[in-house]
This record gives C-alpha cells, structure tokens and sequence, in this order.
C-alpha cells in the first residue's frame, strides 16, 4: 500500500516541477523526486532482502539527492544568472500538455504492453509518463541548468522503472550507470561555465550560430 | 592476454601525454602504439579460438573482431595524422602545448571507450561504453573553445545523452523480457540469444522500437541526427574523423546485437522494415542537404549521415545485403577518414572553410588535392574503390528480391548524391589559387597516413582480402543467429 502513495507522491512531485518558475524551485524538485526515488528503493530492497539494492538506494541519496542538487545550485549561483526559468509555455498550458502525456503514457500501457500485473502497469505508465514529461522540461525550458535537469528527472524515472520492475540491473552495471551519470552532470556542469563565459547568458534558445 | 594489451595500450598512452616534455615525440609515440594495437588486433583475431569469454565479462567473438579492427585501423590512422596537425597547431599558436598534451590524453581515453563497447558481454555494459563515448569525445568537440564550438558539443551531448537515455529504457524492457520469461536474470548477449524464443513477442517488439531510437540518435540516422553536422564539423579534424569513421559504427554494433535477439523472437521482417524506413528517411535528408551545402566539413558530416542510412538499409534488405552493409561499414570508415583528413588539411591552409570561397587547391597543396580527387570518387561511389563494390551488394540484394521501389529510390539518391558532392568538391580543388596562399607540401607522417588508408581504399576495391571476408562471413553467422561462432 505505502507503495502506491510514494508512486502518487512521485508523480504529484512531477507536476510541480513543470509548473514552477524559477530554477532554485525546480532543482528543489528534483532533490524531493530523488528522494522519493530513494524511499522507494530502499522499501524495495527491504521487501525483496536484495543486498545490492540497498546499497543503490545509498547511491541514490548521496549523488541525486546530496551532491547533485547541491552541484547545481552552487553553479547558478556562482554564475549569479537570472533566476527565472524562461518558459516557451506558460505554467498553465504546461501542465495541460504534461497531462495529456499521462494520458498517452497511460494508454501505452494498457493497450499496447499488457502487463498481467495491475502494479507493474501502474508503474510502467508512471515511469513513462516521468521520462517524458523531462523530456518535456528539457525541450521547453530555455535555460542550460533546466536541460540539464530535465536529463536527470529522464535518469530518475528510469531508476525507478529498473527497481520496481527487475528489481534493479545487474549490480555492475548499475554501479556503471551511476558513475556516468555523475561525470555526465560534472561534465554539463564545466559546459554551463564555458558556455556563460562566451555568451554572457545560458539560454540554450540563443545557440544558434550552426545552421543548415 | 593479447585482448588485455589492446585495452591497456591507449589507457598507457593516456596517463604518458600528462607526463611527456617533448609534444613531437608524444605524437610519435602516440602513433607507434597505435599500429601495435592495430598489428596485436590483427594477430588476436588469426590465432585466437572465437567466441572468447572471459570471466563473464569480456565476450568476443567474429563480430566484435571485425568491429575492434575497424577502430583500431581509424585509429591509428588519425594518430598519425594527429602528429603534424597538432604541431602546426601548437607552433601557429592556436593552442597552447599543455592543451596539446590534453589532446593526446583525450584521444587516447576515446579510443579505449570505444574499444570498450564490442568486448563487453552485457549489453548494459554496451550501453555504459556508448555513454562514455560521449562524455570523452565532448571535449574534444568543445576543443577550440569558440562559439561555434561550445554550441557544438553542448547540442551533441544533450541530444546524444536523450537518445541513450531511451537506449536504457529499450534494454531495461528487454531485462524485464528476459527476467519474466524466467531465464536466469542476466544481460549477458550469449546467455540470451539460445532463449530468444521464449521471450514475450510483444515486449521484445517495444524493446527494440526504443533500442533503435535511442542508438539510432548516436549512430546518426536522420530524423534524430540533428546534433551530427555540427558536433563533426566544429570537433578538431582528426577527431572528426573517428566521431564519422567509427563512433557512429560503435552505435550500429549495439544495434545488431538486439537484432539478433529481436529477429529470433519475432522474425526478420519487423527489423528489417523498421531499418529500411529509417535508411530511406537518412537518405532522402542527408541528400537534401549536401546538395546545399556550403561548408566542406558540413559536407562531410552529411555523407556520414547518408552512408549510415545506406549501411542500415542494407541490414534492412537482408540476403547478401548483411555481407554489404558489414563491408560497407569498414569501406565507410576508411573513407570518410581519408576525406577528413584532406578537408583538414585544406581547412588549415586557407583558414577557412566555405566552398564558395576557396579555390585552387590543386595548385596550392599538389599532394592533398590528388588525394581529394581520388577521395571525392571513392566516397561517392565510383570503381574501382571499395564503396562501389559494397554498394552495388546491396543494390543488388534490393533488385534479387524484387524490391524494386526501394533499390530504385536508393539508386537515385545515390546518383544525386554523387552529382553533389563532385560538384562541390570540383568547385574549390580547381581554379586559380588566391594570391597570398603559397604552393605547400606535406610531412613525411601526414602522407603516410594518406597513404595508409588509400591502400585499403583500392585493396577492397579490388579484391575483399581473405582476412576480411572470413570475419565478415563468421559475422554473418552470428547476425543470422548462429551465435556458436
């Protein structure tokens, strides 16, 4: 049972973080989804006795909910950039476009994978509908950081997918995953800091000297 | 042992750059230890007994030779070609030594990545190698640290890691096929293949639509190769030759292994209808593209894009068609490596790179304009180089079966393509040279590398040497699902 409040938790989470603003809301966002993502699989290793899935519930909580969030307030402030997000659509609409790829998520689902298990079917269409919706974050937020967030939020609902469905990958790639994720976002870190020395701005809409 | 020495060699190379004081000598060695892991490849692959598992994570077998060969051979020709290069760069001033040995350090550890992905057994571990493709390979898009460039590389992580993004959603579904059909829980290839027909039909199919999506961005199949012409043209020249030659081979190589899996479980057709869609999609845009194209290493990035279409069109006609497409993989890498290196060389003559503007190159650089001659036929078709012949496999896999549509439409393309890029090409090799520009020759190590590839140009051409083809063929066998080989 408490399962399926982290999951609606989860999700309500989501949702926050398409209608917010301002870059500090969504980066806290993130860290309250790593969180949850957290709760998640350690009740999941607790249930299943699996050892390697408490120590990726670890993983979870140091890099994506300590050190991550953490990385990247640190560079919007030390960049001191412009707090507001920039959004190609307004919170409104937003919501209503991310709503609609629930739906669509939802339908997948039901009507295309057929799960047997009404769980795994909840929690396929949740995971779809969190990679799409930071897909959604990443395409319609104008600033670097957001992108960069909407990657993680993709990451997040993968993680959650691998542990509630396969109970986690094999061991060593798991440990892979997690070390490329954080040299990924160290990497698009560096880039954030380049990018504003050369441009003055972080506005991923303004990058556009390469065409044709 | 000899496997270990091909993966040790660059990391060797990588931690040395940081430590050498002579940047000439580091280039040299560079290069040196290169060819030894192209001659140790070489070596491995005669001698060894295939398939080779060791300790449950390395899996080699006919496939992963023919596709470690192929980088190794790219490799070492842009070691080479890297030596002069960065010199010239280091000595004009463009860049400062400590950046050159950050090069080398770089090239290095892109290599080993890229080394990595065909001797892994699991395909998660697949899909880590391809990431840290990306990550080592960034830099070196973001090289020069200008506008275009950082634009360039931020495009080509961000659209490269969305698409490996779905890449990992496609095998986590294949894992839950796997561990649902109650087979032990792996994602070792060769535990998988013999039970590929037990695995739920409908799961495999979804699986393999996000597989070929998401490493479809990175192989740079159109319509998601929009980071492609940007992250080849603006990354440092010898680097774009490996991101064309081989990094999007790596991509194709991840594919074909879910493709044997997939084309047990449900049959041939649904793969290889989905690849011809994609192939023709590749096609049909990347010629748009070349035919307007006004920049030479743009140019390039594009007929990248249109021969991976025509490699995936090839596994998508099946037959003689897989041997094609497996010949046209290395045909392509050499290639488009040779046409690289020409393009950077002109590039770094004239100081610019508009095909309007530059003109006379066959009278400036007498060396790298018969190169370009003889590379601007090869990689659009003509005999007696090679990619006439793999071509002509396919199309004649396509006109066999009686897909005539189909063969007729990649013919087409393929002949206006052709049109293109001679015209393009023709347009800055002759003519008057401007001025200012002087006559030049080139370095001893640049023409070798040159030559190198050229050899291996005609060589196939002529005759598929019998070490090719029996790896080709053994890669058939494995592709058709005879995966004891």
């Amino acid at each position: 049972m408490h399962n399926y409040i982290f999951l609606i938790s989860i999700l309500l989470v989501t949702y926050y973080m398409v209608i917010v603003k301002r870059l500090p809301a969504l980066v806290a966002g993130f860290r309250l989804q790593s969180l949850l993502l957290f709760l998640i699989t350690a009740s999941f290793a607790f249930h299943e006795k699996e050892a390697a899935l408490y120590v990726v519930a670890v993983l979870i909580l140091l890099l994506k909910v300590i050190l991550i969030p953490n990385f990247l307030t640190g560079i919007s402030r030390k960049i001191q950039v412009n707090e507001n997000l920039g959004l190609f659509l307004n919170p409104q609409l937003s919501i209503f476009v991310v709503l609609i790829l629930t739906y669509l998520s939802y339908l997948f689902t039901f009507k295309i994978m057929s799960f047997t298990d009404k769980m795994q079917s909840a929690t396929f269409a949740l995971t779809l509908c969190i990679v799409l919706t930071g897909l959604f974050i990443m395409i319609f937020r104008l600033k670097a950081i957001s992108q960069i967030v909407g990657l993680l939020v993709m990451e997040n609902g993968l993680f959650l997918l691998a542990v509630t469905m396969c109970k986690g990958m094999p061991f060593l790639v798991e440990m892979s995953i997690f070390l490329d994720v954080f040299i990924s976002v160290i990497i698009l870190g560096i880039f954030v800091y380049r990018i504003n020395a050369l441009f003055t701005h972080i506005d991923v809409n303004k990058l556009s000297n390469l065409r044709g | 042992m000899i496997l270990f020495y091909i993966l040790a060699v660059p990391i060797i190379l990588s931690a040395i750059s940081f430590f050498a004081k002579n940047l000439k000598a580091l280039g040299r060695i560079n290069a040196i230890g290169h060819l030894s892991v192209m001659l140790a490849t070489f070596y491995f692959a005669i001698t060894s007994k295939l398939p080779l598992n060791l300790f449950g994570l390395f899996y080699i077998d006919a496939l992963s030779v023919f596709f470690i060969f192929v980088i190794t051979i790219v490799t070492f020709a842009a070691a080479l070609f890297s030596i002069d290069y960065i010199n010239k760069d280091v000595s004009s001033g463009n860049i400062k030594e400590k950046k050159a040995k950050f090069y080398y350090a770089l090239f290095n550890f892109f290599s080993f990545s890229m080394l990595l992905v065909p001797m892994v057994a699991n395909l998660g571990m697949v899909w880590v190698g391809i990431e840290l493709t990306t990550l080592a390979s960034t830099f070196l898009v973001g090289f020069y640290n200008n506008k275009t460039s950082i634009e360039a590389a931020w495009k080509y992580i961000i659209i490269c890691s969305v698409g490996i993004i779905f890449a990992l959603l496609g095998t986590i579904i294949f894992y839950y096929a796997v561990s649902s059909a109650g087979l032990a829980k792996t994602l070792n290839w060769h535990q998988i293949v013999p039970f590929s027909k037990i695995l739920d039909v409908n799961t495999v199919k979804i699986a393999f639509l996000f597989i070929l999506v998401g490493y479809g961005t990175k192989a740079g199949l159109a319509p998601m190769h929009t980071w492609l012409p940007d992250a080849h043209s603006q990354a440092i020249s010898p680097v774009s030759a490996m991101l064309s030659g081989v990094l999007l081979k790596t991509a194709i190589y991840a594919i074909l292994r879910f493709t044997v899996i997939t084309n047990n479980c449900v049959g041939v057709a649904y793969t290889s209808n989905l690849f011809i869609l994609f192939g023709i999609i590749s096609l049909i845009i990347s010629c748009g593209f070349i035919l307007v194209q006004k920049r030479i290493k743009r140019l390039l990035a594009y007929s990248s894009i249109e021969h991976v279409g025509i490699i995936v069109t090839g596994l998508g006609l099946g037959g003689f068609g897989w041997y094609g497409a497996l010949l046209h993989i290395f045909n392509h890498a050499v290639t488009k490596s040779f046409m690289f290196f020409g393009a950077a060389r002109v590039v770094k003559k004239y100081k610019k790179d508009n095909l309007n503007v530059i003109k006379g190159v066959l009278s400036a650089m007498p060396f790298c304009g018969v190169m370009l001659i003889l590379g601007m036929f090869a990689i659009s078709g003509m005999p007696p180089f090679s990619i006439f012949f793999s071509e002509l496999f396919i199309l004649i896999s396509g006109f066999t079966q009686g897909r005539y549509f189909i063969s007729g439409l990649v013919l087409t393309l393929l002949a206006i393509i052709f049109g293109a890029i001679v015209y393009h090409l023709s347009r800055i090799l002759f003519g008057k040279k401007p001025q200012e520009i002087d006559k030049s020759a080139e370095t001893l190590s640049t023409k070798l590398s040159f030559l190198f590839l050229l050899v291996l140009m005609c060589v196939v051409g002529i005759k598929v040497p019998i070490f090719l083809n029996k790896i080709i063929l053994a890669s058939l066998e494995i592709l058709k699902g005879n995966y004891g080989l």
